[in-house]
């Protein structure tokens, strides 16, 4: 277990090779962990692969956020460039086994973290425009990770109020108060919205990391949180959503 | 008078969306000086406050704050969208 979690899924072979144990224990093993739902299996034949399941994949869009120059592996299914490609990649939600209720509530989050990359950075992207998008279903739980490679909560806020000096008040005050970086119009609910939907009810989180800040809310903020601060240290945000499908 | 929403579409999120929305809206609604402008959310999946509170902000400039009225709906988006629109 140990094995396939730090690696990013494993082939039966390297776990052989790492073990020192015949093809026919591990394979009796890996049955004995997919029969206990601790593990799930994908690909087929010999591109199978075993990953911890409930877990995210992150390790791509880690290496992408956290790039020091522009970064070379931009997968187009991943990236929406722009606000049209993000809206129209938003009803995937729908196909993710959630219920009505829920893709009503998760749409409108993930709707309003993605469309603030667009508001926030248009013009001051770092060097890669728009937004990363991936959905992940693992363990009956939906992860969905938005990252970008803009100028970060901090900078965005502070122009409005020079107060706001580090990352992690940033963070805060972006979620937990009223203020918009794009004042004088009237906005800055839609992370408020956020938070209250994901402390709304149980089984649900979500962390967000913008430079040196991280912040948690919800049920499963920790794990959420565990996850980012994996990630490199970036002047752009991400923000990563569990639900769980139960 | 009634406007239904899932005209503009089934996902309705994001201010420059509202906004566009909100001008279709103020060219095509043509209510009497008495009437009330319902906005009718049947038959959307999901609304996101930044997209309410561009039509909620341009129609109540437009016609006054009790003159638009969000009819009632089980939808929770639109539930937790309003309690943060309209939050003092």
């Amino acid at each position: 277990m140990e094995i396939i979690e730090k690696q990013s899924g494993t082939r039966p072979s390297d776990l052989i090779q790492a073990l020192a144990l015949t093809p026919q224990a591990i394979h009796r093993h890996l049955k004995s962990l997919l029969g206990k739902g601790l593990l799930e299996r994908r690909g087929a034949g010999p591109r199978v692969r075993y990953f911890i399941a409930g877990k995210p994949q992150l390790q791509q869009v880690a290496g992408w956020y956290g790039a020091r120059a522009a970064p070379s592996e931009s997968p187009p299914d991943l990236i929406c460039e722009t606000r049209d490609s993000f809206a129209g990649r938003l009803p995937r939600l729908t196909k993710t086994g959630l219920s009505e209720d829920d893709q009503s509530l998760v749409i409108a989050a993930v709707g309003e973290i993605g469309n603030n990359s667009f508001d926030h950075n248009l013009g001051s992207w770092k060097d890669a425009p728009g937004c990363w998008y991936q959905i992940q279903v693992t363990g009956r739980r939906l992860w969905i990770c938005i990252a970008d490679r803009g100028q970060g909560i901090l900078k965005s806020l502070a122009r409005v109020d020079p107060t706001i000096i580090e990352a992690q008040s940033a963070l805060t005050v972006a979620f937990e108060k009223i203020l918009s970086g794009r004042a004088p119009e009237r906005r800055g609910n839609g992370l408020k919205y956020v938070r209250n939907i994901i402390t709304g009810s149980h089984h649900r989180g979500l962390a967000c990391r913008s430079g040196s800040g991280l912040v948690d809310y919800g049920e499963f903020g920790m794990e959420c949180r565990s996850e980012l601060a994996r990630f490199p240290e970036s002047e752009g945000t991400v923000t990563l959503i569990v639900w769980s499908l139960k | 008078m009634r406007v239904e929403l899932k005209k503009y579409g089934q996902i309705l999120t994001s201010r420059p969306a509202g906004r566009e929305a909100a001008l279709a809206m103020k060219a095509t609604v043509k209510p009497a000086d008495d009437e009330t402008i319902e906005l009718d959310f049947d038959g959307v999946l999901s609304v996101g406050p930044s997209w309410l509170d561009e039509v909620l902000a341009s129609l109540r400039a437009e016609y006054g704050t009790d003159r638009v009225v969000c009819l009632p709906t089980r939808n929770p988006s639109v539930i937790e969208s309003l309690r943060v629109v309209d939050a003092p």
